[in-house]
């Protein structure tokens, strides 16, 4: 039950993140901001290294957990009764 | 074609690092797949493919020959608007990966389809695989007609006559190649691409007085206060937040359902290597993306600043022009090298999956005792055939490359997405509502399309309609709802039960997920279908509603 758990929220949220990062020109539309950055409009340059650097970190923190999701669901198929596996497998 | 002024004055050059470039790629083809004897190794390479060499492969069959022409076109065209819209193109691979990649890779499937025949069944595939097919093609399309764009500029020999030489030659490429040869050319193509693209761009920026010419992708903000001078309008995002969440149903969702991208996760050697290829892939398509959109702005800077006139018909060609007007010929000839890299990637993705789609989803479906060695030769038949089609339809293209592309990401959202997502997360889906979302979808976003009915659209503003931007955010809410609902109630209806396979699918989706055991509480939430239910009504509603375009 814990890993599926963990499994479903995870995919729920990684995927809301993303998607969030990937469209942060969406939230300035709605709540447009008036300055400058590096340079640049805070609109203009913001969306875009949120959609490299923060696309990369989150895809670090998604093989992260993704992969011990993966050792949580072998662990607790592990620990299914022998017989269980035995008729499941 | 039009824009006969923008030619190397030496096409022999030119010709000389193409000719050189096809030959490497030939040659890695060839080697690569001289031992694909079965349909695993044509489609998958195998399923052995490393992290690193996959997600450049990844990057590289994402970043189609738009990177170089279509793009920078339509931020010539839409400026800022555009650049937030490709932006989250980066997504396609990341969200593949963490919402059903790595399901369908332990499932060992060659295409998404092969996933939709066993969850579905026979039916509910073929038309799957129709529609991908027509997603490949418009795709490969795009592809074909921006090669043959690149050549007429490399040699000014006519549109057509370059499409047919260099397209026959580009499908006999790929159909020798294999997955295998595709992926590793793929890897190589991607470092080209990045080179080829962003070292000619520092070269511009430097003559153009660029201090932060040696980092293209983002130190170009010295250009701001002269491009804010000549064009106030550059960074307004002209559009309402509705235009801005329109990207999300019409190409954040439709890329999930593009099979060429799928069936680079499949390739990979494990699970854990496919997550890391997912991390090499943001990596580098986040860099040349931002060099992307830095070549736009000085595209805009050059155009509005220093006197550089391109006319719409060769908008498509604002990346060779600017190499042509501030770098040396041999320099333009490299990035011309670039350019069809990159095009030949994404068309090795486009058209093996239109094989894997003809030959294992829709033949050996249809003939599950076909033997293996026609069934692979089925499959280089319909590669090449694939790439046949794509050329004839490029005979009269549309006015601009990346629309086509686009639209095709919307259908691919329509009629795919949605039966993999809800297949793969809940255990309920079944045939009747997957085959009702695909058709209705389908029908409805190809009626809303203008490329059908013209007086039928829903904002009636040409590149938001082109793009399939308000025809998936009404299509895919719906098609998410027929999927859900429909299969809600006929298996709830005792006289169709015997036209169902509950067993085999709950069985199926444990077994993807990685379970060894059944659980009933798994997979099964009729709490998040309602939800998906209501969410997607209101935003099917919120499309129907005037866009005030």
């Amino acid at each position: 039950m814990k890993a599926y758990k963990k499994e479903v929220q995870f995919t729920i949220w990684m995927t809301a993140a993303f998607i969030l990062v990937g469209n942060v020109g969406l939230i300035f539309s709605i709540f447009p901001v008036d300055a400058m950055l590096f340079g640049f409009p805070v609109m203009y340059i913001v969306p875009i290294l949120m959609g490299w650097f923060g696309v990369f970190l989150l895809t670090l923190v998604a093989g992260k957990i993704g992969n011990r999701i993966d050792d949580d669901i072998e662990r607790e198929n592990d620990a299914l009764g022998q017989a269980d596996e035995a008729k499941e497998v | 074609m039009e824009g006969q002024s923008w030619q190397l004055e030496n096409p022999i050059l030119g010709l000389i690092v193409v000719g050189a470039i096809f030959v490497l790629f030939y040659v890695v083809g060839y080697l690569s797949n001289r031992k694909s004897k079965s349909a695993k190794e044509l489609y998958v390479g195998g399923s052995n493919v490393g992290a690193i060499t996959n997600g450049l492969a990844m990057a590289s069959t994402y970043m189609s020959l738009a990177t170089f022409l279509g793009i920078t076109a339509l931020i010539l065209q839409l400026q800022v608007p555009f650049i937030m819209l490709w932006i989250q193109l980066i997504l396609a691979i990341p969200l593949i990966t963490i919402i059903y990649g790595t399901s369908l890779r332990r499932m060992g499937a060659f295409s998404p389809t092969h996933f939709i025949r066993d969850r579905y069944g026979v039916t509910a595939s073929i038309i799957a695989a129709l529609f991908m097919i027509l997603v490949s093609v418009m795709y490969a399309l795009g592809q074909m007609i921006g090669i043959a764009i690149t050549f007429e500029t490399l040699l000014g020999i006519p549109y057509i006559t370059g499409l047919f030489i260099f397209g026959i030659l580009i499908v006999g490429y790929i159909t020798i190649g294999g997955m295998a040869g595709a992926t590793n050319n793929a890897a190589i193509q991607m470092v080209i691409i990045a080179l080829m693209f962003i070292v000619p761009l520092a070269a511009i920026m430097k003559a153009i007085g660029a201090t932060g010419w040696y980092f293209p992708p983002l130190l170009y903000s010295d250009m701001v206060p002269a491009m804010l001078d000549a064009l106030p309008t550059f960074f307004d995002y002209q559009f309402s937040p509705k235009w801005y969440f329109s990207i999300i149903p019409a190409l954040t969702i439709g890329a999930l359902g593009l099979p060429h991208l799928a069936m680079r996760v499949y390739t990979a050697s494990s699970l854990k290597s496919a997550r890391l290829a997912m991390v090499w892939f943001a990596f580098i398509l986040g860099l040349v993306f931002s060099a992307t959109y830095a070549m736009g702005f000085v595209g805009v800077f050059a155009t509005t600043t220093q006197g550089v006139t391109i006319s719409d018909a060769d908008a498509d060609k604002l990346t060779i022009i600017l190499n042509m007007v501030y770098n040396p010929e041999w320099v333009t000839a490299l990035v011309i090298a670039g350019a069809i890299s990159a095009g030949l990637s994404t068309l090795s993705g486009n058209l093996l999956a239109i094989g894997a789609l003809i030959s294992q989803d829709i033949i050996a479906t249809l003939k599950p005792d076909i033997q293996q060695r026609l069934s692979l030769r089925i499959g280089f038949v319909a590669i090449f055939l694939g790439g046949i089609v794509s050329i004839l339809l490029a005979i009269n293209p549309p006015a601009f490359l990346v629309v086509s592309i686009l639209w095709a990401f919307g259908l691919a959202g329509v009629t795919n997405a949605p039966l993999i997502i809800v297949g793969v997360w809940w255990k309920e889906a079944n045939k009747f509502g997957a085959i009702a979302a695909s058709v209705v979808g389908g029908i409805i976003y190809i009626i809303v399309s203008p490329f059908v009915f013209p007086s039928i659209v829903l904002t009636g503003h040409g590149v938001t309609d082109g793009m399939g931007l308000s025809g998936a955010m009404l299509a895919v809410p719906i098609s998410f709802i027929l999927l859900i609902v429909i299969s809600y109630i006929t298996n709830r209806m005792p006289s169709l039960s015997g036209k169902l396979t509950k067993q085999a699918d709950i069985e199926l989706i444990e077994r993807i997920h990685g379970w060894k055991d059944i659980k009933a509480y798994r997979y099964n939430s009729t709490l998040g279908a309602s939800i998906t239910v209501v969410v997607s009504a209101a935003i099917a509603i919120w499309a129907l509603m005037p866009w005030g375009m």
